[in-house]
């Protein structure tokens, strides 16, 4: 019965998963299922747009198609499924930086893929990071930054984790001006130019078969 | 003195340096061979850091800043420059500006300015926008952007004022309101500030052209997409507008194109240049299809450029982010007549589809130059005047032009190989 609502997403029509949605709940199909075919259809879009088929407005559609089927279906939840998370990410983009467009294709391609991801927006503080790290007892990190005024502060955050002690903790970066003599500039354990390449890492440094 | 030319017809040394640079970039871009490879930078910190200065220098005090930037951009003998000067810090922070953040205010001082995109024009108002652009950006975006600009808002719709009796009725009762005047007192002062601020960059504008180094302008024209998504509708925005209100997206490109040719044009007639500059956003390679661009982005883009082209205006595109994707559709420019800077492209793709069409200008890796070696940013540049000097259709810079974290021997590495291996 769920195909209906999977296909709505996955061809990005956003009216035909609302009323497929409704007459889900009108035929009393659990919240939970409903919301992981959103989940799977979403999965669909991050595989195409990692293939190139799709690009930015189709994640931006799903995205929005997800939020509102997840507003109506939310409220009837008796418990939230807590699908298994593979890993903590810590994300966002340095200090001084205000960019998200990048780090928020990013965060959606890691989600999709399983992780938890701690999004802590644009502009960030070092010690933001430091703390984030700490509290959810992280031990990924991704630093994003779309000017090369990032590549500075990337360092500093990175040797702020080590001076904090967090040696155990991997740090990826990623953005406009990043590559490898950047990444070796700074001290992260590595980068990458594409969102897949973040879930590549990313699953490696969980222990998970990419 | 016999035989020689009188003292009294003879160029200075200076001036003849300033013609042969600019004839050396003019030639490039016509796709003639000049004496040698130009190079071209867009510099707007990187000189300032290295006399010890920072944006926020640039953006409060740019009276300094031009000393400063003249007596250090000169040491590189490039051809041609920009030049900074794109934010008024005292403005800004007159009006309350929020839609921007800058050094000196609200960023480090060694941080450049940045935009906070949003959507200062909200999805349902497309129809109030499509009735009268100015109107809404007026009344309704303004005050959106501006804390000190919120008593636009108080105004009646400008077609309101439309009768012989609006200056002595709505407009003066208008006028008479406590917050429309404070505001108004707002703009007289930033009237003020702004001239002092230009006054402090014509200062950098006046000694380089002394110094006999042209300087390049840096009007912007934008993309009518661009000029959508950027300031109105914000990315995600006009991203989920391709699919649910295309129609409305495009009657405001349609709308904008031709009040952007026509201000485009005049703005640079006034100020006497001859080229304007075109920055270029949402329409690189990971932003949308092929498919997309077609519909939405290159036809109002290509209308500008061929307008400029018409207009004897030479465009100056700047094809930020990755563009390989999109060359085919650059092919269907005029030839020599576009002075396009790139940033991120396949360079063997750029040759075999625009070499006949397009001087190439800019593509030196930012990475290369903030983090690499003087050999490995000397390799680059030689291999950008292997892969495009043969027709002479090449201009040497940084893809980003050159980042103010750039080290500073790989940008002497850069302009040395361009005058030793660059010439023809």
């Amino acid at each position: 019965m769920t195909e209906k609502l999977f296909d709505a997403i996955t061809e990005l029509s956003r009216d035909e998963a609302l009323k497929v949605t409704d007459e889900l709940l009108q035929n009393n199909v659990d919240p939970n299922d409903i919301l992981d075919t959103a989940r799977d259809a979403m999965q669909v879009i991050g595989e195409r747009f990692e293939s190139g088929e799709y690009f930015l407005p189709e994640l931006m559609v799903s995205g929005d198609i997800l939020a509102a089927v997840a507003d109506k279906v939310k409220p009837l939840l008796k418990k939230e499924g807590e699908t298994e998370k593979i890993g903590k990410v810590v994300f966002g983009t340095v200090a001084g930086d205000i960019h998200d467009i990048a780090k928020d294709i990013v965060v959606f391609m890691l989600e999709v893929n399983g992780f938890e991801v701690i999004d802590l927006g644009v502009d960030v503080p070092i010690e933001k990071f430091v703390e984030a790290v700490q509290e959810h007892e992280a031990k990924i990190v991704g630093l994003s930054g779309f000017l090369t005024l990032a590549i500075e502060p990337m360092r500093d955050t990175i040797s702020a984790l080590k001076q904090a002690g967090l040696d155990d903790v991997k740090v990826m970066i990623g953005g406009g001006p990043i590559n490898g003599l950047v990444c070796d500039d700074t001290g992260a354990d590595a980068w990458g130019p594409t969102a897949m390449d973040a879930v590549s890492i990313a699953k490696e440094w969980a222990g998970v078969r990419a | 003195m016999g035989g020689g030319k009188s003292v009294i017809d003879k160029k200075t040394q200076v001036e003849l340096d300033y013609q042969a640079r600019e004839k050396r970039v003019w030639d490039a871009i016509r796709l003639e061979k000049p004496d040698r490879v130009p190079i071209v930078c867009y510099d707007e910190y990187f000189s300032l850091k290295q006399g010890g200065l920072t944006p926020a220098d640039a953006y409060y005090d740019p009276k300094r800043a031009s000393k400063v930037f003249a007596d250090e951009v000169t040491k590189f003998n490039w051809d041609m420059v920009s030049i900074f000067g794109n934010v008024p810090g005292k403005v800004g922070e007159t009006i309350g500006l929020t839609s921007n953040r800058w050094a000196g205010y609200n960023l480090p001082d060694n941080q450049e300015y940045q935009f906070v995109e949003k959507e200062y024009m909200l999805g349902d108002e497309y129809d109030e926008f499509l009735k009268d652009p100015s109107d809404f950006t007026i009344r309704k975006m303004w005050p959106r952007m501006a804390d000190g600009l919120g008593a636009f808002g108080l105004f009646p719709s400008f077609t309101m004022f439309s009768h012989a009796y609006a200056p002595i009725s709505d407009l003066a009762i208008l006028l008479g309101q406590p917050e429309v005047r404070e505001m108004l007192e707002k703009l007289i002062q930033i009237g003020e500030e702004m001239n002092e601020h230009l006054a402090g960059v014509d200062l950098a504008v006046e000694t380089l052209k002394e110094k006999g180094l042209p300087v390049f302008a840096e009007i912007p024209a934008h993309a009518p997409f661009d000029w959508i998504s950027d300031y109105f509708r914000g990315i995600k925005g006009t991203m989920l507008d391709m699919y649910y209100q295309p129609d409305k997206l495009k009657a405001a490109i349609n709308l904008i194109t031709p009040h952007m040719i026509e201000y485009t044009i005049s703005t640079a007639r006034m100020m006497g240049f001859d080229h304007v500059a075109i920055p270029l956003h949402r329409g690189a390679d990971p932003f949308m299809s092929n498919k997309q661009y077609a519909e939405f982005y290159w036809p109002s883009l290509k209308e500008l450029l061929l307008a400029l082209i018409d207009a004897e205006i030479t465009p100056m595109p700047y094809w930020e982010g990755s563009y390989t994707n999109r060359l085919e559709f650059l092919t269907e420019l005029p030839r020599g007549k576009i002075w396009g800077h790139f940033d991120v492209v396949d360079i063997e793709k750029a040759k075999k589809l625009l070499g006949d069409t397009m001087c190439f200008w800019g593509n030196v890796p930012v990475q290369t130059l903030i983090s690499g070696t003087p050999e490995q940013t000397s390799d680059y540049v030689k291999l950008l005047i292997d892969t495009f000097g043969d027709n002479g259709g090449l201009i040497v810079d940084g893809a980003a032009g050159i980042p103010k974290e750039a080290k500073l021997e790989n940008v002497i590495a850069m302009t040395e190989t361009v005058f030793e291996y660059g010439v023809y």
